[in-house]
């Protein structure tokens, strides 16, 4: 069935970001250990943004759902603006402590016609299991609180504007939705095929307005390294010979498989 | 230019101050230089719904059998299972408990020539509908027992799907069992009981 907003396939393909084209401006090598980074995630349809910290502009021509960055920031208060086309559009204060790595998302209000938002998210960087990815989905579009379905399953429920949810899934391909909490329909957004990666965090953000058609995800891969040993070939658990005997009810030595409902 | 505008008026002192062509722009500029008038970021916050995730650190088999868990590395393909056999191992490349999707996988001996019965030995007499928690880190999730299969040992690997980090959530529990085999020093087969979450981790 279509949806109300026609429930298009958009392929995520998700590349390590690193400056996605971008004119980014390192700020000065000299903090060294007092340092912390963010990397700006461009969650406002049609523009294209100049992104400054304390004055100095640091990126420019950022387009939407683009991720730029790393932008080294020395700890402490810091102001971060947020320009189009020589007109501020939202500048804050950010304050960061040193070897702390964030997102910060520029992107629409929950309902239309108040000023852009700018919300924070600290990117957990702990390893992930071997062959797994941490999946995080971040709700930062103009649209009420949704669920996201993975695979026709509700995984992320009730997620609001600002807020964030956090899995860890197996490395492969999924069918993504974003829907009114507790619906099925209208989709918002997707169904999008997302190839997580692993090893990494994958962030991805909701941004636009399904209303003005502007829905699209933003999506940011950190490397984190996995942790964990390989699938086991074998388990050895009895040397003595003591247990023979003590199950009531062994089922037979058939070489019989274990079968695991899905 | 904008870019040299922006600077100018934002940067630090001793920034080339370049006259704004908007008088009105530069009015905005200059209040917003000010740090106490321009209001912090929002902090972004995990849903109500955040899953919990945990990995396990004491596992209760029904009749009150509880045995520490500790986390359980895989070396040349065997997973090495603590000594002690009233302990327990995770293995640490199957799945936290109340994740989503895959395995948790815990094994433990039936037996050891030098300790005599373990507390994985209780898992011979597990029936499906039994009720097994798993704790870890102040959160708790229970499974209800679904199948109980022997398995040959060298099939356990390759034929079951014991390992396998995909599909629901599911608690997977590894002992010995069979023929006792002594000049081979163990069991012909592994016992493998599947349980099934009742709910999500709290």
């Amino acid at each position: 069935m279509k949806s109300k907003f026609g429930a298009r396939w958009i392929k995520v393909a998700l590349v390590a970001t690193a400056t996605l084209g971008l004119a980014a401006v390192s700020l000065p090598a000299s903090y060294a250990a007092d340092n912390a980074e963010f990397y700006v995630v461009q969650g406002l349809p049609g523009k294209n943004l100049e992104v400054a910290v304390d004055g100095k502009t640091v990126a420019k021509n950022v387009k939407t759902a683009a991720v730029a960055g790393p932008f080294k920031i020395k700890a402490g208060s810091r102001k971060v603006t947020f320009s189009d086309g020589g007109d501020v559009l939202v500048d804050r204060m950010f304050s960061v402590k040193a070897g702390s790595s964030w997102d910060a998302v520029v992107h629409l209000p929950a309902s239309t016609g108040d000023d852009p938002v700018v919300t924070v998210f600290r990117n957990d960087l702990a390893t992930v299991p071997k062959g797994k990815a941490s999946l995080v989905v971040a709700h930062t579009a103009s649209v009420p609180p949704a669920d996201i379905r993975v695979d026709g399953k509700v995984l992320f429920e009730n997620i609001a504007n600002g807020e964030s949810l956090k899995l860890t899934v197996p490395v492969g391909t999924y069918e993504v939705a974003i829907v009114p909490t507790g619906e099925k329909k209208p989709v918002i957004l997707g169904p999008v095929a997302l190839t997580v990666k692993g090893g990494a965090v994958n962030r991805v953000y909701a941004v636009g307005d399904p209303e003005k058609k502007t829905m699209n995800v933003a999506v940011h891969v950190l490397p984190t390294g996995s942790s964990g040993s390989g699938k086991p070939s074998k388990v050895d658990t009895g040397t003595g010979g003591q247990a023979t005997g003590q199950g009531s009810d062994l089922t037979p030595l058939s070489g019989e498989l274990v079968k695991l409902t899905r | 230019m904008v870019l040299s505008l922006l600077v100018g008026c934002a940067g630090p002192a001793g920034q080339p101050a370049i006259p704004a062509p908007q008088a009105k722009a530069s009015a905005t500029a200059s209040a917003r230089s000010e740090p106490s008038a321009v209001p912090t970021v929002r902090q972004g916050r995990p849903a109500r719904s955040q899953r919990v995730e945990f990995v396990p650190q004491r596992i209760t088999l029904p009749g009150r059998a509880g045995a520490e868990v500790q986390p359980a590395e895989t070396v040349d393909g065997v997973l090495e299972v603590p000594e002690n056999v009233q302990h327990v191992g995770w293995w640490d490349g199957s799945a936290y408990a109340g994740e989503a999707f895959g395995s948790t996988v815990i094994a433990g001996h039936v037996d050891s020539a030098t300790g005599g019965v373990g507390v994985f030995a209780r898992l011979l007499r597990t029936k499906i509908g039994d009720v097994i928690t798993v704790e870890g880190d102040s959160h708790r999730l229970r499974y209800r027992v679904t199948s109980v299969q022997t398995v040959a040992k060298q099939a356990l690997a390759t034929d079951s799907q014991a390992f396998e980090q995909t599909g629901d959530h599911r608690l997977v529990l590894i002992t010995c069992t069979g023929t006792f085999r002594r000049d081979q020093g163990g069991y012909s087969s592994n016992l493998v009981v599947v349980a099934k979450p009742l709910g999500l981790a709290r």
